[in-house]
């Protein structure tokens, strides 16, 4: 028994560790962004004397991480809204109504799972140019919506299934269309796993760099994770201004991690027990 | 309620998907007497197309962006680039990409990351393990290592450029325990195994999250019966919770595989850029550039083909394992 009491603390140790060096990373990218140059050249890693928020402010200001951040939110905010709109849709077909070809789409869905965004990126790239979509909002946005949707109908469908067919059957018995089904039933009992599949989808868009470089080429319609990478060509002799940028980055996902953990967790764990 | 499976519902084949659900007929039958009939039409109409509307915009979009040009870009992949343009050109492209150091170190890569594998896997088991045997601040534990999980690759990137520089605090924290300084970054065979190293760091917390969604599955009588069995730790996680989450383990397997071989150009692009001497290069970075810098569109698509082609063989093993597993049980 002792042993065993002890055996867990002698895990804790270095649990503890890999805790330490799960954090720090972050902590010391803030802790530079804090910093002037000078006091970056003279000791990187003494904790800022007082916090220069002129850095971040320069970074915001100048480097265009405005403009950058701006183009994200318009269309992570877009994708995500079509992506829970089509998504809810289409799980709500595929788990309550039977039709013929049901089994089709469903499967036709799950193989889009498998087709990573790398195997179709250039068939993909020449479709958007050949209608004009290439370096525009709309043209991201669909990039987006199509790359992130399989799995968005995947999760959908598997909530809904928990529906039980009941209630759908008062619904109908109440005068209800199919739409008025959606509508009234489908949507506000989806809200938890819209909630949580909502969020995964503004990580995975959010977080996205591949997808917006191919198919936003110019610099004015750069978003946020592109911003950043362009950032260290010209901040190279200024790591501070550099931090910045990377924390504007990297605090909306902080601020969604710290409210919504359990929804993100929640998102990842109905992907596997139920794939 | 036996009604209305009869003769209403049965139509011809020729109707198409369209088809009204089973149950729309039960409910007809048993609420909407006081319609007119033509309305009772009209609605018949609508809920017959109902299916399809609502799935419509996502078979359009599945099918126009992401299967049409899976078959577009295979096509494309026995076409020239250049001079060459739009001529059939056999398997010139991909001879080409077995003559291509890069590409080769790439696929050299991508068998580096299979046996990199277990490793990726049992970090995230092994504290998952801890956290479920409730060790002192497992709660604490569990949102932090969930933590980078969240984060972009290009942040976390950025961050480790700063991090693994060489005269940077990692390899300060090195020389205070008199370690010599190790250029992360910029050795050609040290950087891949950097990257990955960073990928895993930046990834553990997503596979520790599914393995504990995992173990609230396990039986903990089992984990009882082996306690008063005296079992120790590594007979428990052995004969107990192995073979208790086979299941899982198997998920977190493939889909950690699948994260190696697609969610890494983040990382590359920032930290790399493939260097030094093309050493970190992977399939889907080779892509890129051969798509993006060098105009290659034809020979990027046989890359792509080379690189579905593997995530298939990924993706057939996992269902044959878990068809093997499924008839054990």
């Amino acid at each position: 028994m002792a042993g065993r009491r002890l055996g867990r603390w002698a895990a804790s140790v270095p649990m503890a560790v890999l805790a330490l060096a799960t954090i720090y990373p972050l902590v010391f990218t803030t802790n530079v962004a804090m910093k002037t140059r000078r006091e970056y050249i003279l000791d990187r890693f003494s904790p800022a004397d007082s916090p220069h928020l002129e850095n971040v402010s320069g970074a915001w200001n100048s480097v265009g991480m405005a403009r950058y951040f701006a183009n994200s939110v318009v269309v992570v905010t877009c994708s995500v809204f079509l992506m829970l709109l089509i998504g809810s849709m289409a799980g709500f077909a595929l788990s309550q109504l039977r039709f013929r070809g049901s089994r089709v789409v469903f499967l036709g869905c799950l193989a889009a799972l498998f087709v990573p965004f790398q195997v179709i990126m250039v068939p993909l790239a020449r479709v958007m140019a050949d209608t004009g979509l290439i370096d525009t909002y709309p043209g991201l946005i669909l990039a987006y919506v199509a790359q992130f949707l399989p799995f968005t109908i995947f999760l959908m469908t598997s909530h809904y299934r928990t529906i039980p067919a009941e209630i759908v059957h008062a619904a109908r018995i109440d005068g209800n269309t199919t739409y008025g089904v959606y509508r009234r039933i489908m949507i506000p009992l989806g809200v938890p796993a819209l909630l949580s599949v909502g969020i995964l989808d503004t990580l995975f868009c959010w977080n996205d760099v591949l997808i917006s470089l191919v198919m936003m080429p110019s610099a004015e319609h750069r978003t946020l994770m592109v911003g950043v990478t362009s950032l260290r060509g010209q901040y190279s002799d200024d790591i501070p201004t550099f931090a910045s940028g990377v924390l504007i980055a990297a605090i909306p996902v902080l601020l969604i991690y710290l409210f919504l953990q359990r929804q993100i967790a929640d998102g990842v764990t109905a992907g596997s027990t139920k794939g | 309620m036996p009604v209305g499976r009869s003769s209403p519902s049965v139509r011809p084949a020729d109707t198409g998907r369209a088809e009204g659900a089973g149950f729309e007929q039960r409910a007809r039958h048993g609420g909407t007497g006081t319609h007119s009939r033509r309305a009772s039409r009209a609605g018949t109409a609508a809920e017959r197309l109902a299916p399809l509307v609502l799935l419509a915009p996502a078979v359009l979009i599945i099918v126009f962006l992401r299967l049409w040009p899976l078959l577009l870009g295979v096509n494309f992949s026995f076409t020239g680039d250049g001079a060459r343009n739009g001529t059939a050109v056999g398997f010139d492209n991909y001879l080409e990409l077995l003559d291509d150091p890069l590409f080769r170190t790439a696929l050299g890569n991508v068998g580096l990351l299979v046996v990199l594998l277990p490793v990726a896997v049992a970090i995230p088991g092994l504290l998952a393990t801890f956290i479920y045997l409730r060790v002192p601040g497992h709660r604490f534990y569990r949102s932090v290592y969930f933590f980078p999980a969240v984060l972009s690759p290009v942040i976390v990137g950025a961050i480790f450029n700063l991090i693994l520089a060489f005269d940077g605090p990692f390899n300060a924290v090195l020389g205070t325990i008199g370690l010599g300084p190790v250029d992360w970054l910029g050795d050609p065979g040290v950087a891949i195994f950097t990257v990955v190293g960073v990928q895993i760091w930046a990834t553990f917390g997503m596979a520790l999250v599914v393995f504990l969604a995992g173990f609230s599955t396990l039986d903990p009588a089992l984990l009882d019966a082996a306690r008063v069995d005296g079992a120790s730790l590594p007979q428990t996680v052995w004969h107990v919770i192995i073979p208790g989450l086979s299941r899982t383990i198997q998920f977190v397997f493939v889909t950690t595989m699948i994260g190696m071989l697609t969610s890494m150009f983040g990382l590359l692009y920032v930290m790399t850029a493939g260097g030094p001497e093309g050493s970190t290069y992977l399939p889907e970075f080779y892509i890129w550039t051969q798509q993006g810098q060098m105009n290659r569109p034809a020979l990027a698509s046989a890359a792509s083909t080379v690189l579905f082609l593997i995530m298939l063989v990924v993706g057939l093993a996992q269902i044959s394992v878990l068809r093997r597993s499924g008839g054990e049980d």
